[in-house]
């Protein structure tokens, strides 16, 4: 070991004082989100305010991390929640073990539940951190609702509209995102997501 | 299950590797046996073959070229070459799927099957993948409930025939069918007649799709939230199941097919039970009485909440206290019989070998001398329906009372080559299987079984024809006999069921199995919980010596039964009563002499999961665990035992059995010397003379469990085992013509404190009332339905009539424990039989 080894080392160092500067002030600023964000999950309605969660806890089964608890229950005949026989009774998700991995909206066979572009989680207790239906379920108009911790700014629109698919359908790479769905009560609009393979940059 | 009816065994081909098939055995079964599946939805090992589904399709040459034949109905021949795998099995099994799917909703995301379904592990498996097909698929109303507990969706079925086969075939209740044709063919039940069978849930474990499902379960849960372990239903068949819970809640029962029990199938009511577990009114915390505020006081009135040190300090001084005042003899344990078998033996250590008392009866009035019981040579029940054997039925109904042993009978009766004979005072629901149906007058019972065993058959006796009586000899005669015997009524004292033992037990091949009620009945007799007896089938006078020596005291001297403690506790003699799930107020013939003991006594210790009457009445009160929230060993009527598995845990603070009594021993400054049900059981394996050889891991590793005693000498230096002596003959009670003669029987649903706390079956119990034959309906001028006064030497109670031909002229059929009328007023435990006159109002 050289002397100036040291020296050398600190090249880049000084090299980068003069760079670009990449650091943002958060609160003050919020950094454009990245087209894949994976934020938090909302569960959607349909446009007659219907819940789409029928509870078959395919999301919980599909969990990777085990943060998900759904149970099901008979719907009510006489005032249903969501169409079909059976409700999301229970909806739970634990985000101190969320991996925001998006396996759920994959196997979500009602997309129901999507995730947003929302990231904000500053919960200070175990509890906060288990979001239910009354924080997950989107409002009336299809607008996620914002949760007190939440910093919500204007034109930021789109980062509550959650119906992007996070991979392609059958792990097909060369997937172009499209709204799948008719009727969709979504809040913002988000252009499709680009396929992995065949976009632009490639 | 279709048995290869002959042990020639057949070579056959599959997939290129000869393997071996027995003759008469079915293809399908070969090549599992072989370990080639071949997927199918209609076959079912305990039902015949029907060939709906046609899954089970497979490349078959049998001599003149390959071709599709369905494997589920092909019996094995010799050289029959068997492709599973070949191109054309596979567009078959391609093109089957296919058919099956075009009308399948694929809800399966709301369905309960979604995830254990055979039709979507098959379509995974064997299916063609995509769909083809874009028309609107047929549309039924959905789903539409069949019975109180099973819900029907049409659009989901694939006709497979298991629903509508187990009803008919297995169970007896043809109130499935399939119904109109071709395209529209569906199953359905008959208008106006819902599926009212006590069966019913086994349709819903056997649907190989979603068509099925069962209120109490419906979307509890998926597949994948469960966890499940095999273990035994404690009821006196000993069913095998499998227990299933999520979150710590036992969510579901299924059953788990066994050659030697229950083959898989389960009643309803045993099924369905699991609800009444995580009911909010079971017991979680000790009580004792005390103060309106809550305090623990000597002489509250009401019963509070309190901690174990507390509760069980109170129970161990009042037991002192008696003991210090009237000895021994003062204190009495009345129940056990829903107890595990090791819980089973370390009360009755307790009760005899620490506090010293004989008084200890499992038995509530209802049941036969454990001297007799524990006696009699026994038989297996599938050997008792082996071709060939005839059975005599002297019991409770069992379609009512033990489903899982009227289906074997039901499947021997039509099958196999077996004679039934019914001694019992009224038609069960086996209905015109019986081969001779001798129902005998209560209390003549002895009298008839002895003139069909002595041949004396020429006049009339006890009611029964010298027709019957003969065609009942020529049904037992020159056959293995096995004697199902209990209590088929309890307005019927157990002398002449006795003398019927007695009788039988002079014929030449003849073997008994003790069908008595409630639970672990057996092991209770078994583990000596009665009086008289010690654990092992051993007596008092045999095997005090053997237990002195290991326990270091043993009663003198025999105890009261149920009836002699309520008595003494009456007269002042007995101060402290020990209630281990028994609700003596609810349970005993006599309710008025339960009522007056149970208050004369000073203090009452109750035992129990729920707060039933007779708990609600008790000075300290220790919450149990119940079914599947502790582990322990099951005696069924054969004397078969096999593991009680744990699942889930006890609610609130509640104990199992055996650690309560080993708590109690410890507050009484006393060491029981176990501390787990395993150590029970090794003190048991011991100790107890039957028991001998029977360790617990051969238990918990025999599939069908193991039945006592081995046939080896374990147990030779052991003391001897209790043998049967017949008694003196019950004299015959005289007829009274103008009044008929009581039958207290038993009905599945009742007030009983399990049905009563599920929600699905709590409803289903009807209102008293009293059958009788038509003729002696119309003789006294009642009409269905007409209220009628029914009088006895104590009491008279109101309830509606019902003519029905089954009940045997002469005959009043009243059912116990139902809402209505309490036909117990009417009972003396002093006679032999109860006569009631009835009156119109």
């Amino acid at each position: 070991m050289g002397l100036l080894d040291s020296v050398r080392g600190f090249g880049l160092t000084f090299g980068k004082l003069f760079d670009e500067r990449v650091t943002t002030e958060y609160p003050a600023e919020k950094r454009e989100k990245s087209e894949r964000l994976h934020g938090r999950h909302v569960l959607n309605r349909y446009e007659d305010g219907m819940e789409k969660c029928i509870g078959c806890e395919l999301c919980a089964g599909v969990c990777p991390a085990n943060c998900i608890y759904v149970r099901g229950q008979d719907n009510p005949a006489d005032d249903p929640v969501s169409p079909g026989e059976r409700f999301g009774f229970v909806y739970e998700i634990n985000y101190l073990r969320c991996i925001h991995c998006d396996l759920c909206v994959e196997a979500c066979p009602t997309e129901a539940i999507t995730e947003s572009k929302l990231f904000e989680f500053s919960f200070t207790s175990r509890d906060d951190a288990i979001y239910t239906k009354d924080e997950l379920l989107v409002g009336d108009d299809g607008k996620p609702q914002q949760l007190p911790w939440e910093d919500w700014r204007d034109g930021e629109d789109q980062h509550t509209s959650a119906w992007m698919r996070a991979t392609a359908p059958s792990g097909d790479a060369s997937y172009e995102g499209r709204v799948a769905w008719a009727g969709e009560l979504g809040y913002g609009t988000r252009d499709p997501e680009v396929g992995q393979s065949g976009g632009d940059g490639d | 299950m279709t048995a290869p009816t002959d042990a020639d065994v057949v070579p056959v081909t599959v997939n290129g590797v000869e393997v071996e098939a027995n003759a008469g055995e079915l293809l399908i079964d070969a090549c599992e046996r072989n370990g080639v599946y071949i997927p199918r939805f209609c076959h079912h090992p305990r039902m015949k073959p029907v060939g709906m589904c046609r899954m089970c399709l497979v490349e078959v040459d049998a001599g003149r070229g390959a071709s599709l034949q369905p494997s589920c109905m092909l019996p094995c021949t010799p050289g029959m070459i068997v492709d599973t795998e070949s191109d054309l099995t596979k567009k078959a099994q391609d093109g089957v799927l296919e058919f099956l799917l075009i009308n399948h909703p694929l809800d399966c995301p709301v369905c309960d099957k979604g995830g254990e379904c055979p039709l979507q592990d098959q379509t995974m498996a064997y299916g063609p993948g995509e769909s083809r097909f874009v028309e609107e698929k047929r549309h039924y109303e959905k789903p539409i409930p069949i019975s109180d507990t099973v819900y029907l969706d049409r659009e989901r079925c694939i006709l497979c025939d298991r629903c509508t086969r187990f009803a008919s075939e297995v169970a007896g209740d043809p109130l499935i069918h399939f119904q109109d044709r071709g395209s529209q063919t569906q199953v359905n039940t008959f208008p106006d007649e819902p599926f009212a069978s006590y069966f019913s849930g086994n349709t819903v474990q056997i649907c190989p799709v979603g068509a099925l499902t069962a209120k109490p379960y419906r979307f509890k849960a998926r597949p994948w939230d469960l966890e499940e372990v095999d273990s035994t239903f404690p009821n006196p068949m000993g069913d095998r199941v499998n227990v299933q819970s999520s979150r710590d809640r036992v969510l579901r029962i299924q059953g788990v097919d066994s050659d030697a029990t229950n083959w898989g199938w389960l009643t309803d009511r045993d099924r369905f039970s699991f609800e009444a577990l995580s009911h909010d009114q079971r017991l979680v915390t000790p009580l004792v009485r005390g103060d309106s505020l809550g305090n623990a006081t000597d002489d509250g009135d009401e019963l509070v909440a309190t901690s174990w040190a507390v509760a069980v300090e109170r129970a161990a001084s009042a037991i002192t206290a008696s003991l210090e005042a009237g000895g021994a003899e003062s204190i009495g344990v009345i129940g056990g019989a829903n107890l595990t078998t090791e819980a089973q033996y370390v009360w009755a250590k307790l009760a005899k070998g620490v506090i010293g008392t004989d008084n200890v009866d499992a038995q509530l009035g209802d049941g036969l001398p454990a001297q007799v019981v524990t006696a009699l040579p026994r038989n297996t029940i599938s050997d008792a329906m082996a071709p060939g054997s005839a059975v005599v039925l002297l019991v409770d109904d069992p379609k009512e009372q033990f489903g899982t042993l009227f289906l074997r009978l039901r499947h021997a009766a039509v099958e196999g080559d077996i004679t039934i004979v019914e001694l019992s005072p009224i038609a069960s629901g086996l209905g015109s299987l019986v081969t001779v149906g001798a129902h005998a007058r209560p209390g003549d019972v002895g009298a008839v079984a002895r003139a069909i065993v002595d041949g004396r058959t020429d006049v009339e006796v006890g009611g029964v024809e010298p027709a019957e009586l003969q065609a009942a000899a020529a049904a037992l005669a020159a056959r293995a006999v096995t004697v199902i015997v209990g209590r088929p009524s309890v307005a019927e004292q157990a002398g002449p069921i006795i003398d019927a033992i007695a009788a039988f037990t002079e014929l030449e091949s003849v073997s008994f199995l003790p069908l008595l009620r409630r639970g672990n009945i057996s092991g209770a007799l078994d583990m000596g919980l009665t009086p008289g007896m010690l654990p092992g089938r051993t007596t008092l006078a045999e095997g005090g010596e053997w237990y002195r020596a290991a326990w270091g005291t043993v009663p003198a001297d025999s105890g009261l039964d149920t009836a002699g403690m309520l008595e003494a506790a009456v007269d002042g003699s007995l101060t402290t009563l020990v209630l281990l799930g028994a609700d003596p107020l609810a349970d005993f013939p006599d309710a008025d002499l339960a009522s007056r003991g149970l208050a004369a006594c000073r203090t009452v210790i109750a035992v129990d999961i729920f707060a039933s009457s007779s708990v609600a009445n008790a000075d300290v009160v220790l919450p149990a665990a119940g079914f599947a929230e502790g582990a322990g060993t099951h005696t069924n009527l054969e004397g078969r035992l096999s593991p009680l598995m744990q699942k889930v845990n006890p609610p609130g603070t509640a104990r199992a059995d055996w650690l309560i009594a080993a708590e109690l021993a410890w507050a009484l400054r006393a060491d029981l010397g176990i501390e787990s049900p395993e150590s029970a059981w090794a003190e048991i394996e011991r100790l107890a003379p039957s028991h001998a050889g029977a360790t617990v891991e051969q238990v918990r590793a025999a599939h069908d469990g193991l039945v006592i005693p081995r046939p080896d000498d374990a147990g030779a230096d052991r003391p001897a085992m209790v043998s049967f002596s017949a008694p003196v003959p019950t004299e015959i009670v005289p007829v009274d013509g103008y009044a008929l003669r009581l039958v207290a029987d038993r009905r599945l649903y009742d007030q009983g404190t399990i049905v009563q706390h599920c929600a699905s079956m709590a409803h289903q119990s009807d209102l008293a009332r009293i059958s009788m034959h038509p003729l002696d309906a119309a003789a006294l001028g009642v009409r269905d339905g007409d209220l009628v006064r029914v009088t006895s030497a104590r009491a008279s109670i109101e309830l509606p009539a019902r003519p029905d031909r089954c009940v045997p002229r002469g005959r009043a059929v009243i059912p116990l424990n139902r809402a209505g009328a309490d036909v117990r007023a009417l009972i003396d435990l002093a006679t032999v039989v109860t006569d009631v006159r009835v009156a119109t109002l």
